[in-house]
């Protein structure tokens, strides 16, 4: 596999540019999408977002400084895009936050790429609960299993506040599992 | 590590969620659609470059035309647009702007209450208020009045 540093001057010049390309999404293209599946739920709207955070990158590689790394960078991008995308999906439908959660999760048991049972169906019930930075440490910790500094890198937090977040995030659930 | 501390958890480490098959096979094909369509979109307008130029020049005539002879077409200005309008606008549109960079933006200092404040005070009404909130009108003791 390249190097991260390599596939960044690849992809920022012109000759290697579309090579590049193709290895940049071949190799970040499944965590990237169970990233963004995870907030937005539904495949089709994962699929439109993952297209778009890949087509975002490429357009703004020039702008990469390398100050981050290229992968918490581009984290970052299908975090945002994934969040701003709810939240046009909200405004367009007229209904909150809060509200579009309930949707998304009654939708979830129509969804044909959908198969998990009750409990991981109360599963995503409880995780639709916590707010919005509690529910992206609690899935990148326990289901991507990232290290909480890469985790601060991409959401530009604290080490410590990540912590709490995710203990408070496993309690809620857990006790929300527990309940009848 | 830190799964181990954690000793058994009632959280599933299985989410249920599927992917459709070949999906992520065809996903660098697909983006490069999607990279294609959005050009194309700009590309396809060029052939007809010539008549927007053409039917430019024709409203600009027909504009100029209307100004020479009525000079009655007032132009649009910021108070004809609706503040309904303006609101949607900034709802629906993402600036990314924090409250600081707004303030640096606004002239803050050249601001008086009253462009913010449609109503101004009259004077009765501020008496009225007076009138009506202060218990003992003569207790304000108002040097001036003396």
């Amino acid at each position: 596999m390249l190097g991260e540093e390599t596939l960044v001057n690849q992809l920022q010049s012109k000759d290697t540019q579309s090579q590049a390309f193709e290895v940049l999404v071949d190799t970040y293209k499944q965590r990237l999408y169970w990233h963004i599946r995870r907030i937005v739920l539904d495949h089709d709207d994962t699929d439109d977002v993952l297209q778009n955070t890949f087509i975002k990158v490429y357009k703004n590689i020039d702008g990469f400084k390398g100050d981050s790394k290229l992968y918490s960078w581009m984290y970052r991008i299908a975090t945002n895009e994934a969040l701003s995308f709810l939240k046009v999906k909200s405004k367009k439908s007229g209904i909150e936050n809060s509200e579009l959660q309930d949707s998304m999760i009654n939708n979830l048991q129509s969804d044909v790429y959908f198969e998990g049972d009750e409990i991981q169906l109360k599963l995503q019930k409880a995780i639709a609960t916590l707010p919005e930075k509690q529910k992206l440490v609690f899935n990148m910790k326990y289901f991507q299993e990232l290290k909480y500094e890469e985790i601060s890198k991409i959401l530009e937090t604290s080490v410590g506040g990540l912590k709490a977040s995710y203990h408070l995030a496993v309690k809620k659930i857990e006790s929300f599992l527990k309940e009848d | 590590m830190d799964r181990l501390s954690e000793g058994k958890s009632v959280i599933p480490k299985e989410e249920g969620f599927v992917v459709p098959e070949n999906y992520f096979e065809s996903l660098h094909e697909n983006i490069l659609k999607k990279m294609d369509a959005e050009e194309t979109k700009v590309i396809r307008l060029n052939p007809y470059k010539k008549y927007y130029y053409a039917a430019a020049s024709i409203a600009a005539i027909v504009l100029v035309v209307l100004g020479l002879n009525w000079n009655t077409a007032e132009a649009l200005t910021f108070d004809d647009l609706a503040a309904s309008d303006i609101e949607t606008y900034f709802e629906n549109n993402e600036f990314d702007l924090s409250t600081y960079e707004i303030a640096e933006v606004i002239p803050v200092d050249e601001l008086e209450i009253n462009d913010v404040l449609e109503n101004r005070f009259a004077e009765e009404n501020m008496l009225e208020y007076l009138d009506e909130n202060i218990d003992d009108f003569e207790a304000l003791n108002l040097e001036d009045d003396e």
